[in-house]
């Protein structure tokens, strides 16, 4: 690891030499590579960990471009994994970035992440967070949800069997219609930023913050301090 | 009785409040507190069947019984684009 090009946060006191050298030895899987996850991305690979996993099945659209990272007009209809990966190893070849452009499923889901040290949610879509939320619990790898609707994003890290998990705040499950959600072009860059830092304190062995809300219209920060659900299918104890 | 509910996100910008205070029937469920909010905030009907809601701080599903005493939140849905 060259350690100069990280003087600036080595300098703060929270990082230092030993948690950049600590972030230096972790691998992340993000799962999804769209406005959350290409924000994401671009952040922690330039941050410095040890690896990262992009995984994405879709194809970059024009309609995508207002929200995410990284992209230009010329990369639509290439694969988003494949595009973040040659432009983000550019970035920081300190980082092993891979690409790989596959759909999550029930099935291969447990060999896609199994190896991670967190998992970052780049999803657009309750079902496969749920996925996502029983796998790393099971498994016990922590995991950081984040999702954009509108003016409002939320993120929550999830540390399995500590802190609530995804199904102890979703006992009331939305409908999973899929459709075109609404998003301000600058909320996922916003949130997914929000994201990274909660990630890297995970990393980094700190408590994370509770569910937090951002309604930008509005001007809310809010924080949910929960606990966990002891009858939660997925983290209680029954 | 009247209970008292914490609100969070655009709820407060809805209600211009953080804290409110719902009517309810002793062994009402938080679907009923659900119910009376929405009745008293229509704004917030579109959430009505995912809202957020925690007893205790914790979260709870909408047929969990409400003492007078317990602390009760209310929160928009969990967003989930990407
Ligand atoms: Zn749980």
């Amino acid at each position: 690891m060259e350690i100069d090009r990280y003087r600036r946060q080595i300098l703060v006191k929270e990082i230092g030499q030993k948690g950049q050298k600590l972030l230096a030895s972790k691998h992340a899987i993000l799962i999804g590579g769209g406005g959350l996850g290409s924000n994401s991305a671009n952040l922690l690979i330039r941050m410095g960990i040890e690896s990262i996993d992009i995984i994405d099945y879709d194809t970059i659209d024009k309609t995508n471009l207002h929200r995410t990272a990284v992209f230009s007009e010329q990369d639509v209809g290439k694969s988003k994994a494949l595009v973040l990966q040659e432009r983000l190893q550019s970035v920081n070849t300190d980082v092993q970035v891979k690409g790989i452009n596959k759909k999550v499923t029930s099935k291969n889901i447990k060999s896609l992440v199994q190896l991670a040290d967190v998992i970052i949610d780049g999803t657009d879509n309750i079902p496969l967070r749920l996925l996502i939320n029983e796998t790393a619990i099971k498994h016990k790898i922590p995991w950081v949800y984040a999702g954009v609707y509108e003016t409002v994003g939320m993120v929550m890290a999830i540390l399995p069997k500590k802190t609530a998990c995804f199904q102890c705040i979703t006992p009331n499950i939305p409908d999973s219609k899929t459709q075109e959600i609404p998003v301000l072009g600058s909320l996922p860059a916003t949130i997914a930023a929000i994201q990274c830092n909660e990630t890297i304190k995970v990393l980094l062995g700190k408590q994370p913050a509770g569910l937090l809300i951002y309604d930008v219209w509005n001007q809310y920060f809010d924080i949910l301090d929960v606990k966990r659900n002891p009858c939660c299918p997925i983290c209680g104890k029954k | 009785m009247k209970i008292a509910v914490k609100i969070f996100g655009r709820y407060k910008d809805i209600t211009g409040k953080e804290t409110i205070q719902l009517d309810i029937m002793d062994g009402n469920t938080l679907q009923d507190v659900v119910n009376a909010f929405v009745k008293q905030y229509p704004a917030a009907e579109k959430d009505k069947s995912r809202m957020m809601v925690t007893k205790n701080n914790m979260f709870a599903s909408f047929d969990t019984t409400v003492a007078k005493e317990d602390e009760i939140t209310l929160a928009p849905p969990v967003v989930s684009g990407g």
